[in-house]
């Protein structure tokens, strides 16, 4: 690796693309369009002394005019009983469990008078472990989502009388179950004690109930590869931690799969190259997923060929352990041997390495075991005995259900928290089934795809309205409590069911009810302030294996096509997931980890394949899968990709949500295919894709503050680290300025360190500040014009991946092959506002609304600025952000921002800023000062942790340290003198705040 | 007084002017005014209406003047005396006819230009937004002078949250209730309760007849008019003056306990936060906080060490 690597962030950067090239040049995107704006509506620009005077006169009688309002009368309203432990002024912190997703991460929600501004992740949580991920984060704004149904509805008629819906949707089912007619109950997968306890009270009354388990994504390939390996359906708990080699085919770990937090946690304990020790990560995958980006070492492949390397994986580790082989004719080897490399990297560390695989076939995941067992990982690294229950869905219980549907005997639907609709791959035959039920009711607490087919929609409570308990791992209960009454007409799912049930509403009381399975009241105060119960854990053992492998392997290459055709890969993304918080504006708004595409979802294809079928960028295509087809989908030429492979992500395309989620992007579930039961998220087969003549720009932030192609990057291999650890960061440059230095003696000097070797890139960062500092929502079209609003971006930047393809700023790239972009490396940074002593926006205000302050802060004062921008223009960073609009109380902008509900999330203590005025990061300004004070009160200094940024707060990888320099106890400080720590742009002298730490690759 | 008639007139111009003059040199109640906040003889509508005035009396004056002139004018006719041309006729109109038109237009121009400038700019700086002496009605009649100037109840009573906390707080009405549960002042209103008091009652549910709360009653806050108002652009946190810094109530409030009914006593201006905190002193010694700098001062032989000399100025302590 070269020092002269270098870097870019989109084809169009490295290839040079005279239109980006030009652009670059530009203050602005796009030449304002003011003349042809003021043309527009006949209005002459030019104008002469009259005109001068009477607009002159006009604007200031207007002014005079518009100034002579009478001041607004305020109110100061105070509780009429304030609530105990409630301070107004001061945040509470109620510990939850987190209902983004089924991982069970533990939470921290924190309220300010009664309502819940920001979510945290919870330290006692074994899951979270005080991080949380950008899905979660932006959970909280679902609370104040104006689309959430106020009140019950039957037949498409809202009616605010719960006794009344009540007493119709008994009566239906009794009459269900007198006619003989069957009732099942669709629910999330995900273990709950007191759920599971309701259901049973259900079915005590209504006989022959069936509860079937429904997820969007299924796992199921894991889980009855586990039944058949070691008689047990479930998911293991993994423990990256104790792996030094990790080899995933396929599995997005730190971003989509199963518990991205937790495996993010622990994965990131083995990534500091502290004493020379790495973990080395593998990657065999198809699209260039957020943990390929992580990899030490990222093979492409077909995801298809995955059973034939999983069998030369296993032939390879076999043969080098002197095991027996599976006698097959077929062996596959990827570029670079690496399949070899991998198993000779993995039988090294054999008890000490983990496979995994994203795979949803039984026999890959057979295989998969297989390996792991033969490494002896089961034990350390893979738990078996205490499992987790992230995921228990079944498909086959679910096909069941539809064909029992289908064929009439199932009368009655109960789909709570589940969306089948949207989300199941055959949702045509679904809703014919629907229709022969006499009663189907939803608890949707939107509108949804499913709702619109149902009788009745009984709207659940959100999460941080409810109360609730939950098992997602054995061994580990956690729990959910309100933190905010009721803000609609709505009830909770589990008292719904215990209501049909019989019970009455004191005794259906979610409260009650769930209380009531845990007697011992210190027992439950204590599991209800801490948020989660850890009981002891079972010693974790080796499990004996009992399935075929040589039966599996067979499968496996009779199964497989010898055909070279393309395939199309269905997958989620890291923030939108399975689609469920679709209607969710922050999500949507943050940039996708890897393509940085804003909204929608497109196809990705890699270079050679676009160029093979004549795609460009933003092309508008159909693609059809056999008789399956998507129809207007924008083309994104996606770097890393494997050749021969396209990819849609799923989650978009809702037919029935709130005003942000419906009809955003192309729907990809009707794609999914199943096989022997289980769903493939790889499609293989004839795929057409043929081009529509249209185009349609994707809000891709990829290349928006670019920097001129400087050094920003510092990264080396472990092996260049180990021989000198100061690599790449040795030749420090001596300093002579002209500025006068700032004395940071005494008092704080806040500083940053951010490690290039921990931050995966994973965006929750991104949503933490955005809801901290009420970053506005701008929307697709601004984001078009490089209008975001983000405080704090990541940029992802491009390498290529074998020394030879390496572009150097002597040498541009010289080969116009494609194929230099099918595999690539990418660094991660995030970048904010790097608070530098010397600061080039400082000097160039004009009005000095940004200063700096005795403790190393670059101050921004909103009320100062006139708006010239100039600080941004100045800034070697790109951080600075100008305020186009109002976008709060602007029904252009329409998201959370324009109705009072959405704005019940806005952090009072940071102000909403207004149109014309620059902003940017603050280092968390308000934490910096509530901190210090809490200090002052007490009486004492300021303990290092005490404040934290809310970027650093959120980060599940603890890239992002923030504290005081001038504790020299403090981790920052410590960061500080890391050999590998360095500030980006060192040479132009501004002597920055923020400290980035080498990238270090175990190659 | 006036040695012949033909003073009168310079009298009448002379008084005419007197409003006006008051209207430019009369000062916004300042320094001196402070304190006496209600019923200030200052107001922006007395400017008006002496601006009205003055032009009024001009234009009397003047028609005084012409009227006088001519009666002078037939009398000397009538005497056989040879008219003398007035003061005006004599001097001052040939003087002006000496003058550059555009530039004595000019000249009147910037003097009035200036003048309306000035008067702008204090206004713009010091009455625009500023609410000082703001003394609304309350919802309920309540006196600070009874209850914290004779009853001598601790401020920090009701205002519980002003050593914790970013607000002071207006208390619930359940504080209220902690002593008017008893205090119903029955025998001032003929064996009813005050119905003042019983506002507190009607917020919260009190039953006064049986001395209990009335079991599933519809709660409704009392709505108080807030009377300081700070933009939302600025960050004040009580906590950080009244505990940390360890200001008395009455250094912004004013001799609260002596207002039956509050006003705003402070301007709230920037400046007014601006000078307080370029006067008053930090306590380093006795908070542990500042530790490592009441050493170093202590080493330079400082003894005094202001808000301003701890970055109590930046934009960005108040301002984000």
């Amino acid at each position: 690796m070269d020092l002269n690597n270098k870097y870019w962030k989109g084809i169009e950067e490295a290839e040079k693309h005279p239109e980006f090239v030009s652009s670059k040049k530009n203050e602005f995107a796009e030449a304002l369009p003011l003349e042809e704006v003021l043309n527009a509506t006949d209005l002459d620009l030019s104008s002469n002394r009259r005109d001068f005077l009477k607009y002159f006169g006009f604007s200031v009688s207007a002014v005079a005019l518009a100034a002579c309002q009478k001041t607004q009368v305020k109110y100061a309203i105070p509780y009429v009983v304030n609530p105990e432990n409630v301070t107004p002024g001061n945040a509470n912190y109620y510990a939850s469990t987190c209902g983004g997703c089924n991982t069970g991460c533990g939470i921290l929600v924190k309220t300010r008078e009664g309502r819940p501004i920001k979510l945290d992740g919870n330290e006692l949580s074994p899951i979270s472990k005080g991080a949380l991920c950008a899905t979660g984060q932006a959970s909280i704004l679902s609370l104040y989502d104006i689309n959430r149904l106020a009140n019950p509805v039957k037949n498409g008629n809202e009616n605010e009388n719960w006794g009344e819906l009540d007493k119709e949707i008994i009566a239906k089912l009794e009459g269900i179950v007198a006619s003989g007619g069957k009732i099942t109950i669709v629910t999330g997968s995900s273990k709950s004690p007191s759920l599971a306890k309701a259901l049973e009270v259900f079915k005590a009354k209504y006989a022959g109930t069936e509860v079937v388990a429904y997820d969007p994504i299924s796992y199921s390939g894991i889980l009855l590869a586990n039944e058949k390996s070691f008689g047990k359906r479930a998911l293991p708990s993994y423990n990256f931690d104790k792996a030094d080699v990790i080899v995933s085919f396929g599995a997005d770990f730190l971003g989509t799969w199963i518990s991205p937090v937790e495996y993010t946690k622990q994965w990131v304990t083995k990534r500091n190259p502290k004493d020379g020790k790495l973990s080395k990560h593998y990657q065999f995958e198809s699209i260039l997923s957020l943990t390929g980006s992580n990899a030490d070492v990222r093979v492409p492949m077909k995801e298809s060929k995955e059973g034939i390397y999983l069998i030369s994986l296993y032939n390879e580790i076999a043969r080098q352990m002197n095991g027996s082989q599976i006698p097959v004719a077929q062996k596959a080897e990827l570029a670079g041997n690496s399949i070899e490399k991998a198993a000779k990297d993995l039988v090294a560390a054999s008890g000490r390495s983990l496979v995994v695989s994203k795979s949803n076939v039984t026999e890959h995941q057979i295989l998969v075991n297989a390996i792991n067992l033969m490494l002896g990982n089961y034990g350390a690294v893979i738990d078996m005995n205490n499992h987790s229950n992230q995921s228990n869905f079944i498909e086959s219980d679910f096909e069941q259900f539809v064909s029992n549907l289908s064929s009439g005997s199932v009368k009655g639907v109960i789909f709570m928290g589940t969306n089948p609709v949207y989300s199941y791959h055959n949702s045509s035959k679904l809703v014919e089934g629907l229709k022969k039920a006499s009663l189907v009711v939803t608890t949707s607490e939107q509108k949804d795809e499913t709702s619109e087919v149902a009788g009745y929609i009984c709207p659940d409570s959100h999460f941080l309205e409810s109360w609730g308990d939950s098992e997602p791992k054995k061994g580990l209960i956690s729990f959910t409590q309100p933190t905010i009454s009721k803000v609609f007409n709505t009830r909770q799912a589990i008292e719904s069911i215990l209501i049909w049930a019989g019970l009455s509403a004191a005794e259906a009381d979610a409260y009650t009810f769930i209380k009531s399975s845990y007697e011992d009241i210190d027992v439950w105060n204590k599991s209800v302030h801490d948020g989660v119960i850890v009981s002891a854990t079972e010693e974790s053992a080796t499990p004996s294996f009992s399935a075929n492998v040589n039966e599996a392997a067979e499968k496996i290459v009779s199964g497989s096509s010898k055909s070279d055709s393309s395939e199309l890969i269905v997958y989620q993304k890291v923030g939108v997931k399975d689609g469920n918080l679709a209607n969710n504006p922050w999500l949507h708004e943050t940039p996708d980890p890897i393509s940085k595409v804003c909204y929608d979802n497109y196809l990705s294809v890699s270079k050679s394949e676009a160029e093979k079928n004549d795609l460009k960028q933003n092309d508008v295509v159909n693609i059809s899968l056999g008789n399956k087809k998507i129809e207007n989908i924008p083309v994104l030429i996606q770097p890393g990709q494997a050749t021969g492979t396209y990819a849609i992500a799923l989650g978009y395309g809702r037919t029935q949500s709130g005003k942000v989620g419906k009809n955003l992007g192309k729907n990809a579930y009707p794609l999914l295919m199943v096989k022997d039961g289980n769903t493939l998220y790889n499609y293989q087969g004839s795929i057409t894709v043929e081009k529509t003549g249209e185009k349609y720009v994707l809000a891709q932030t990829q290349t928006h503050h670019t920097i001129e192609g400087r050094d920003y990057i510092r990264e080396a291999t472990l092996e260049e680290f180990k021989k000198n650890p100061y690599v790449r960061n040795d030749h420090k440059i001596d300093l002579v300025t002209l500025w006068q230095e700032y004395d940071y003696t005494t008092g704080h000097k806040w500083g940053m360190a951010i490690d290039l070797n921990a931050c995966t890139g994973c965006g929750a960062c991104i949503v933490s500040c955005h809801i901290e500092n009420n970053v506005p929502v701008v929307g697709r079209d601004e984001i078009r014009l490089r209008r975001e609003m983000h405080w704090m971006r990541i940029d992802r930047y491009y390498s290529f991946y074998t020394p030879e393809q390496y572009l150097t700023k002597e040498k541009e790239i010289e080969s116009s092959e494609s194929t230099v972009y099918d595999n690539i490396r990418v660094v991660h940074a995030p970048m904010m506002c790097q608070h530098c002593e010397h600061a080039p926006c400082e000097t160039v205000c004009p009005v000095l609304a940004t200063t700096h302050s005795t403790e190393g802060l670059n101050q921004m004062t909103y009320n100062r600025c006139i708006g010239t921008k100039y600080c941004g223009n100045n800034c070697p960073y790109k951080v600075r952000r100008f305020n186009w609009f109002r976008y709060n109380d602007n029904d252009n902008f329409d998201n959370h921002f324009n109705n009072d509900l959405g704005k019940m999330v806005i952090n009072p203590d940071v102000t909403v800023r207004t149109r014309g005025v620059m902003e940017k990061c603050s280092f968390c300004v308000q934490r910096i000062q509530a901190g210090k004070l809490s200090a002052k009160r007490e009486g004492r200094k300021v303990k290092d942790g005490d404040i934290k940024t809310a970027c650093a707060t959120a980060c599940p990888s603890n890239a992002i340290v923030f504290g005081d320099m001038n504790d020299p106890e403090s981790e920052i400080s410590k960061l500080y003198k890391n050999e590998r720590s360095y500030h980006m742009l060192e040479e132009v002298g501004i002597k920055p705040s923020v400290s980035y730490l080498t990238k270090i690759r175990n190659v | 007084m006036f040695k012949n008639h033909k003073s009168y007139g310079k009298a009448a111009l002379l008084l005419s002017l007197m409003p006006l003059a008051g209207t430019l040199f009369a000062q916004a109640p300042t320094e001196d005014a402070e304190g006496s906040a209600p019923g200030l003889f200052y107001t922006d509508t007395t400017f008006v209406i002496l601006i009205l005035l003055s032009i009024l009396f001009l234009v009397i004056a003047y028609f005084l003047y012409r009227v006088k002139s001519h009666l002078d004018k037939i009398i000397e006719e009538k005497a056989g005396e040879e008219h003398v041309p007035g003061y005006y006729h004599r001097t001052f109109k040939p003087w002006l006819r000496t003058l550059n038109p555009t530039v004595a237009s000019l000249a009147i121009g910037t003097l009035l230009g200036l003048t309306a400038f000035v008067k702008a700019y204090k206004f713009g700086m010091h009455k625009v937004g500023v609410q000082q002496s703001y003394s609304p009605t309350q919802p309920i009649n309540y006196s600070h002078k009874l209850h914290a100037g004779k009853l001598q109840i601790d401020c920090k009573y009701c205002h519980a949250t002003v050593e914790k906390s970013k607000q002071a707080s207006i208390p619930s009405a359940n504080t209220c209730m902690n002593c008017h549960k008893y205090v119903t002042l029955r025998d001032r209103y003929d064996g009813e309760v005050s119905p003042e008091i019983a506002k507190i009652y009607k917020a919260i549910g009190w039953d006064s007849e049986n001395n209990a709360y009335i079991p599933g009653y519809k709660q409704k806050p009392i709505e108080w008019v807030r009377i300081h108002n700070l933009p939302d652009l600025a960050y004040f946190n009580h906590s950080q003056h009244v505990k940390v810094g360890k200001l008395e109530c009455q250094t912004c409030h004013g001799p609260i306990e002596e207002m039956d009914k509050v006003y705003q006593y402070s301007s709230l201006q920037m400046n007014w936060c601006i000078n307080c905190h370029k006067e008053k002193g930090i306590d380093v010694a006795n908070n542990k906080y500042y530790e490592d700098l009441h050493k170093r001062l202590k080493m330079e032989g400082k003894t005094v060490y202001t808000v301003a000399d701890n970055g109590g100025l930046e934009c960005g302590k108040c301002h984000y």
